[in-house]
């Protein structure tokens, strides 16, 4: 086939006489898909993944149509490029558009993502291009539109772009959702084939599987064997002892990057907030002033125009270094970037990775990444990283289970469209991943909320979204329909406002909550640059030019990340090594500050599981450092503030990070050797997750995601105008007024079991405790704060609260106490 | 439930009910506030599907608030009822016509915007501003007063007042309350589907917080 195919032929020789030499991963995809195969390419970022998929559509075509593929035009839909990222597609579709005229095809290449207006999108429906780039979210929307089974008839391949950042998140099940409608609708003749790209993650089998569901095929998994070097430095602090326990910003360290920054071509400079990376890009100003003009700042709220000229000032070398975020992580490759700098924890080996790859993009270059910590523990963080890449060991992404809120957000997706027969979809959703276990009451449980909104006040009730006509489901109220294709999507944000010069000119978005906070003539920082609100008008704020020293830098929501499993246990075996010979240059850094915890308490042994015990001004603190990952914390200290709590009423205040947490309490916590093996029990476990997740406020936390998603809360747009505020209410409230009326509720419950799958899973909780009860306990009473529990009590994130106390009890304690100050 | 608790204004007898009510014992007058009737109903008639029971048992409180203390007055400080009729106040109808020689005065609020033949028909007297009974005026948003030490003592709404308290290690509780000042009191929402404003308790002269059917004085 590999000879004789026209299709092959032709592209190959395109190829040649462009000097472009394939790839042996983009050979053996060319013939899988020719072969009509479906699988899943895995290749790192900026090495023709592109092009293993799309030149085979192209192949394709040419075979299917062997004298007549140069004149034939508006063929129909053939490839559908599902991609993450709305920046992504301009490039893509720009190095698609090139290889269709310089081949000679009469392919169009379509854009459709929330940028795309609203002329394109009806010429689109007339006629659809050949390829069209698509984010999950407009798919969906595709989707809500009469007559869109016609769209797909001609299609031959779905393609999903980045999977790896998909899957796992809930914008996988929305992808997962419309693949299943597109290719168990038969809303084409021949058979659609899936084909997914993703960068290396631990469970690539996985991954393929999820994805290709609905087609109930093995499919092929092909690997790029491309070994790029990458080295990884780590920038130590000179004075140890002056470098802060805790922080997260590092800027005592800025003036360390000026000679990386000045050595290499172009720097990219990973920082994990985008509030951080405000402040970091005023600090690197001001300690090398030199860099004024060669340096800019690149976040996700920063106004697109201003995004788009950071990026193109990178392909075209005029800048020396970018400030960036996560925004920066995907993407299309700057070639000039040769370093890239990671400020704080990455937390996860994957991302270390993948940004260090953003890096030495020419052929035969060097991935250079630097780990700057921002306070002195991160040291050993930066050792554990390195160890993992050694070890190859890179995290999994965990699909998600029976996602109610995206479900039910998708079927009114389909109700404003075509409409839906309820058993035939339920057919088809039971063979996604994701809701392959969704069982025929619930499903009908869900129906009901779509239908009667739960349990109705019979005549009194005017519920109004899905109706049944004929057995069709179907939105017929077009205030509603409008209203849900506004709000078609899982990613859930806080209410932003954009900003805006007074002379004119957007600068970027920000949240509604910090700007609320700040008086006409306060100055804040946005951009890299300091602004002074003038007023706040149609939900616009305006703004003009402020010369003030002391600005605001915003601080927006979200952003924290627990570690991963994998890096933390890796950490545990890293922090053992503390204080031996071979420790390595970042844990032989930190030797004062390890014989001051050595001497205050213990360093604890890879066998050892060390308990503090502190008095402090602020109440009794018990910290205990099981090095398991924020995540794992959040669920054990849970557990354990719940034992406690049944020993004697107590009440609890919870932080953690990712070495330990800390129960805080304003009376002593009975603990100590009789009992201390007894609370990590993995006895009555289950009970006691239950007891713990109900009288914490994890499930309430989870349950905001889930009301925006499953059309509770309607977050109105950045700059709309009106809003109709009679429909306003929080999901604290909703959750609250749930909790009380209808606990049985399905979006409720699934607000308990996210948690309890996520935050609460009873294996990987099992298996800590398991490790756990082979360890010695280490009891110790410091006198002061120790090196390690410094961070957990200084910024740990504070979020849980557990009580067994009656709450008259509390506020009668809380009283005297402000009558004692 | 607990007993309401007795507060003195004046040498007039207000009775504090756990339940986000003010009985004035002189007048017979009960007082609530931020009712909004109808907005479950209001939710749902758009197509978001929260339980109606809320207002089921925001219902049932109110009339039985109305017969425990035999009130012949009832006071609303305004957002007695969330936005345009819908079915759900049918169901506040159907008990108005059996109970129509309690007098019911509204003291306009933003969501009060029924139309005026609505509230004549539900025998609803609606006093747009301020309302002034026996030394005592009523308002539903306390800052469109300039609220002095000479002023009448004033009852208000709109704001949904809520306290947080605060103890060593980190711990905070946060309840509705009734928020007092020299010459004002400001009521919580009487409707169980409202948020809470946090207040300051430093600028009140007296907070009674509600928790768990009880009434207590901080």
């Amino acid at each position: 086939m590999k000879s004789t195919s026209p299709g092959y032929t032709i592209i190959q020789s395109w190829l040649n006489s462009k000097q472009f030499k394939p790839f042996p991963f983009q050979e053996e995809t060319w013939q899988y898909i020719l072969n009509r195969e479906s699988g899943l390419v895995n290749a790192p970022t900026g090495c023709g993944k592109t092009y293993a998929v799309f030149l085979a559509a192209l192949m394709q075509f040419i075979n299917d149509h062997p004298t007549s593929w140069q004149q034939q035009k508006n063929n129909g839909l053939q490839l559908l490029w599902i991609t993450p990222l709305r920046a992504l597609a301009k490039d893509i579709c720009r190095a698609m558009e090139e290889a269709i005229a310089s081949i000679g095809l009469n392919w169009k290449v379509g854009i459709r993502n929330g940028d795309t207006s609203t002329s394109e999108r009806s010429k689109q429906k007339k006629n659809m291009p050949e390829v069209l780039i698509i984010t999950p979210e407009s798919l969906h929307l595709l989707l809500t539109q009469k007559g869109y089974p016609s769209f797909f008839t001609t299609l031959q391949i779905i393609a999903v772009d980045e999977w790896h950042e998909l899957m796992g998140s809930k914008r996988g099940v929305q992808t997962e959702l419309a693949i299943a409608r597109i290719v168990l609708g038969r809303l084409n003749k021949k058979s659609t084939l899936i084909w997914g790209i993703s960068a290396t993650i631990g469970n690539l089998e996985e991954a393929k599987e999820v994805l290709l569901a609905p087609l109930k095929k093995q499919g092929v998994i092909i690997r790029a064997v491309i070994n790029k070097p990458l080295e990884v430095h780590t920038i130590i602090p000179d004075e140890i002892e002056e470098y802060p326990w805790a922080g997260h910003l590092g800027i005592k360290l800025a003036n360390k990057l000026i000679p990386i920054i000045e050595q290499s071509k172009t720097t990219l400079i990973f920082i994990n907030t985008r509030g951080m990376s405000e402040t970091w890009y005023q600090t690197l100003l001001t300690v090398a002033p030199q860099l004024a003009g060669a340096i800019a700042l690149h976040h996700g709220s920063i106004e697109q125009e201003l995004r788009l000229w950071v990026e193109e000032a990178l392909h075209t070398e005029k800048l020396k270094a970018v400030v960036c975020t996560a925004s920066l992580d995907l993407g299309v490759d700057f070639r000039p970037v040769d370093t890239v700098i990671q400020v704080g924890s990455p937390k996860g080996v994957a991302r270390f990775l993948q940004r260090a790859g953003r890096s030495g993009h020419r052929p035969g270059a060097t991935s250079k990444i630097y780990f700057l910590p921002t306070h002195s523990l991160e040291l050993v963080e930066a050792a554990a990283l390195k160890t993992a890449i050694e070890e190859q060991a890179i995290e999994s992404k965990e699909p998600m289970l029976l996602c109610f809120d995206v479900l039910l957000q998708f079927l009114c997706t389909l109700a404003i469209g075509e409409g839906f027969i309820a058993q035939d979809l339920f057919e088809e959703i039971k063979l996604t991943h994701c809701f392959a276990d969704l069982q025929q009451n619930e499903w009908q449980q869900i129906l009901h909320h779509l239908t009667n909104g739960g349990n109705a006040l019979q005549q009194y009730d005017e519920y109004k979204k899905v109706v049944v006509e004929d057995g069709v489901y179907r939105i017929q109220n077009k205030r509603i329909a409008m209203r849900h294709r506004m709000h078609i999507g899982t990613i859930v944000s806080d209410a932003m406002l954009k900003v805006k010069f007074m002379s004119g000119g957007y600068i970027g978005v920000i949240e509604e909550w910090f700007i609320s906070r700040l008086e006409p003539g306060d100055a804040f920082t946005l951009a890299g640059r300091n602004l002074e609100l003038v007023m706040i008008k149609d939900m616009q704020v305006m703004v003009k030019k402020s010369s003030a020293k002391k600005t605001i830098v915003p601080s927006w929501m979200g952003g924290r990340m627990s570690l991963s499993a994998n890096l933390s246990e890796v950490l545990r075996n890293t922090f053992s090594k503390a204080l031996t010979p071979d420790a390595g240059i970042e844990l032989e850094s930190l030797t004062s500050l390890f014989k001051l915890q050595a001497q205050l308490s213990f360093i604890p042994k890879e066998n050892e599981l060390l308990i503090e015990q502190i008095e402090g001004k602020d109440g009794f603190h018990l910290l205990v450092y099981p090095f398991e990952g924020r995540q794992v914390h959040e669920a054990m200290s849970a557990i354990l503030a719940y034992r406690i709590s049944q020993i004697k009423p107590m009440s609890f205040s919870i932080s953690m990070n990712d070495y330990g947490f800390e129960l805080l309490s304003d009376q002593p916590i009975p603990v100590d050797d009789s009992n201390a093996y007894d609370l990590f029990t993995q006895d009555h476990l289950l009970t006691d997750i239950q007891h713990s997740v109900n009288s914490t406020e994890m499930a309430k936390r989870k349950f905001r995601d889930i009301a925006v998603i499953g059309g509770l809360i309607f977050q109105g747009m950045p700059g709309e105008k009106t809003k109709a505020r009679h429909l306003q209410s929080s999901a604290s409230l909703l959750f609250k007024v749930f909790e009380e009326f209808d606990p049985s509720n399905i979006l409720l419950r699934q607000a308990y079991q996210e948690v309890m799958a996520q935050q609460m899973d009873e294996v990987r909780l099992r298996q800590s405790l398991q490790r756990i009860s082979q360890n010695k306990i280490m009891l110790s009473f410091p006198k002061k704060l120790t090196p390690l529990s410094f961070p957990i009590i200084v910024d740990g994130l504070n979020r849980n609260n557990l009580s067994s106390e009656k709450l008259e009890d509390r506020i009668k304690k809380m009283q005297q106490q402000l009558a004692g100050l | 439930m607990t007993a309401p608790l007795l507060h003195i204004v004046q040498q007039n007898r207000f009775w504090l009910s756990p339940n986000r009510a003010i009985f004035w014992e002189d007048e017979k007058a009960l007082i609530v506030s931020d009712t909004h009737f109808g907005k479950t109903g209001h939710f749902r008639k758009h197509g978001i599907a929260v339980p109606p029971q809320v207002y089921q048992e925001d219902l049932q409180r109110f009339f039985t608030l109305i017969q425990a203390f035999k009130a012949e007055k009832i006071i609303i400080v305004g957002d007695f009822f969330h936005s345009v009729a819908n079915e759900e106040l049918k169901l506040f109808l159907k008990w108005r016509s059996d109970f129509l020689s309690i007098h019911f005065i509204l003291v306009r609020g933003n969501h009060d915007i029924l139309h005026n033949n609505w509230y004549a028909d539900a025998a609803i007297t609606v006093q747009d501003g301020v309302f002034t009974l026996n030394g005592f005026q009523f308002v539903h948003d306390p800052a469109v007063l300039a609220i002095s030490n000479k002023s009448l003592f004033t009852f208000s709404g709109h704001i949904h007042p809520g306290i947080a308290m605060r103890g060593i290690a980190k711990q905070s509780l946060q309840f509705p309350c009734f928020y007092f000042t020299q010459q004002q009191c400001i009521l919580p929402a009487f409707s169980k589907f409202s948020g809470l404003k946090i207040m300051k308790q430093k600028k009140a002269t007296q907070v009674f917080v509600l928790n768990e059917g009880a009434v207590i004085p901080l």
